[in-house]
């Protein structure tokens, strides 16, 4: 007889491993086989094929949206991470007062929604007079900026106000394990501040930083409603584009093929971030 | 920290400024739903609660803030109801075929909620699922299950084992032990669990613009599709309504179980 104990242990998660499995992982299985079929009158079936993608990247257009998405991606990963390195910085090492209030104000904005948040930036970016920016810069005295909103410069701000709490915490949490020793070390041995920061803080919070970057490299390459709200036709993304074949082309293959592909950039970015964690040993160093 | 005063005074105006960068689209939202412009366009004209009235008054309004409160609260307790036990089994001892329970159960990770939305609803459709609450209450049960998951799991991490041995030598049953001593211990995890997986869903987008009609439409879907056709400061006003629940939230996070901790930093 199976003893009441393992029955227990296999009970305990299986609601939630069968939830899981019939309402993710097999329609995103069944999603993911569309993108090898084929089109017939509203249904996607035989024969199997590999067109969708060779149509995928045989497009100019969409070969260009796929880069585009790769660079608003990398961009929006780079400035997150200098930005957070200030208030990480502050939330983990700052006095209580500042530190408290760094961090409402960086949860605060993560837990407001992300149409609420680029409308926003709608609002501050808008072209013309009645942009924020604009309307700043002529009080200024400053000549307006020609085009600001509908670019992929607009979607790389938006985002990054979107994704930056998401790498702030991890990088906090880092910062945090480091003990302020060694900085005070480094320091009374004559290193100056930026040399203190760059060769002890900086590879001590890379743990925290990889992770960050992680997070907001996948979250940006698969994002639809800043680059829908803000991105227009120069400021486009694969989400932008997987939705629009299958709402308005009702194209379910070549959506399907966007969805592997943008799947495909997720895994890929949570195995390089793995690899690098492994090859330099900061995840053991860390944990200690 | 010892830094010279120069570095001390660079670091602290570039941190303003990031802050500045992290309020200033909310400030903007905000100031415009008092706007008496007839649109919301910078900068706001007088001061006027009349466009919060307007929004209020509205029915479709209403319904959509319903429609999202009610999914919130739903998808909420079904994903405490499933994420707790396992949770507590993937804690406990060795289990048979943990690996794959532990690779489904982060799946919702890896998958983008773009992608999950879309998966969703052509299965739904395909097997014949067409209620629209139904299937809205589905998904945002699996965007919101792996963060309770995760927060019931670091607090079981943190749990004192030794009292439940006591409980146990003391002749407890595992019912007893569970409420009593496990349940009291994890609470303040439970709850963060729980605010952060309400506004997960309450603010959810993505995954619910696939789903929804108009008849069913949560909040961040009917503001979406406000926008538009509408350029009145109501927009803005409606933005700020969801901007004070997300201010409300994080009040009592900070209140109820302390930011700090609820964040892991």
């Amino acid at each position: 007889m199976i003893n009441r104990k393992t029955l227990v242990q296999i009970g305990l998660p299986l609601p939630a491993t069968l939830f899981l499995a019939v309402f993710l992982v097999i329609p995103a299985l069944f999603l993911l086989s569309y993108s090898v079929g084929t089109q017939t009158a509203g249904t996607v079936g035989f024969p199997l094929t590999l067109g969708n993608f060779a149509r995928l990247l045989g497009s100019p257009t969409y070969r260009g949206i796929f880069f585009q998405t790769l660079e608003i991606s990398l961009w929006t990963t780079l400035a997150s991470a200098i930005l957070a390195y200030p208030l990480a910085l502050t939330v983990a090492r700052g006095n209580a007062f500042f530190s408290r209030l760094t961090l409402i104000l960086v949860v605060a904005p993560m837990v407001m929604s992300v149409v609420v948040r680029t409308y926003g930036w709608q609002l501050l970016l808008a072209n013309g007079p009645q942009g924020v920016v604009n309307y700043a810069l002529t009080i200024l005295h400053a000549p307006m900026l020609p085009r600001l909103l509908y670019t992929k410069w607009a979607v790389v701000i938006a985002s990054t106000h979107v994704f930056l709490p998401l790498i702030v915490l991890p990088l906090s949490a880092s910062l945090a394990r480091i003990p302020a020793s060694l900085v005070e070390a480094a320091r009374m041995l004559g290193a100056s501040d930026q040399r203190a920061f760059l060769s002890v803080t900086l590879p001590l919070s890379m743990p925290g930083l990889v992770t960050g970057c992680m997070i907001v490299f996948t979250l940006t390459s698969a994002s639809y409603v800043t680059p829908q709200m803000i991105g227009g036709a120069t400021g486009a993304m694969l989400g932008v584009l997987l939705e629009q074949q299958i709402n308005t082309v009702y194209a379910w293959p070549m959506g399907a093929a966007i969805a592997v592909i943008m799947v495909a950039l997720t895994l890929a970015a949570h195995g390089a971030t793995g690899r690098l964690m492994a090859r330099s040993g900061v995840v053991r160093a860390n944990k200690g | 920290m010892t830094m010279n005063r120069f570095s001390t005074f660079v670091f602290v105006v570039a941190t303003a400024l990031i802050l500045v960068f992290l309020i200033a689209p909310l400030l903007v939202v905000v100031s415009l739903s008092f706007s008496q412009n007839l649109l919301a366009t910078f900068p706001p004209k007088g001061f006027t609660f009349d466009w919060y009235a307007q929004v209020i008054a509205q029915e479709d309004f209403q319904r959509s803030f319903k429609t999202s409160a009610l999914l919130a609260v739903a998808s909420t307790f079904m994903s405490l109801m499933l994420a707790t036990p396992a949770a507590l089994a993937l804690n406990r001892g060795i289990l048979p075929g943990a690996a794959i329970v532990e690779t489904v159960l982060l799946s919702p990770m890896i998958l983008p909620i773009l992608i999950a939305g879309l998966a969703l609803t052509q299965f739904t459709s395909s097997i014949g699922l067409h209620s629209t609450m139904g299937n809205l209450f589905i998904g945002h049960t699996l965007i919101t299950l792996p963060y309770v998951l995760r927060t019931v799991t670091a607090s079981l991490k943190q749990l004192d084992h030794s009292l439940e041995e006591a409980a146990s030598t003391l002749g407890a049953s595992s019912m007893t032990i569970f409420w009593l001593i496990t349940i009291p211990q994890i609470m303040p995890g439970l709850v963060a669990g729980c605010i952060f997986s309400f506004m997960i869903s309450f603010d959810d987008f993505s995954l619910s613009f696939w789903l929804s009609n108009t008849e069913t439409e949560p909040l961040p879907v009917f503001l979406h599709n406000k926008m538009a056709s509408v350029f009145d400061p109501s927009i803005a006003t409606m933005s700020s309504l969801m901007i004070a629940v997300g201010v409300i939230v994080v009040l009592l996070i900070e209140r109820i179980v302390g930011l700090r901790k609820a964040m892991g930093v």
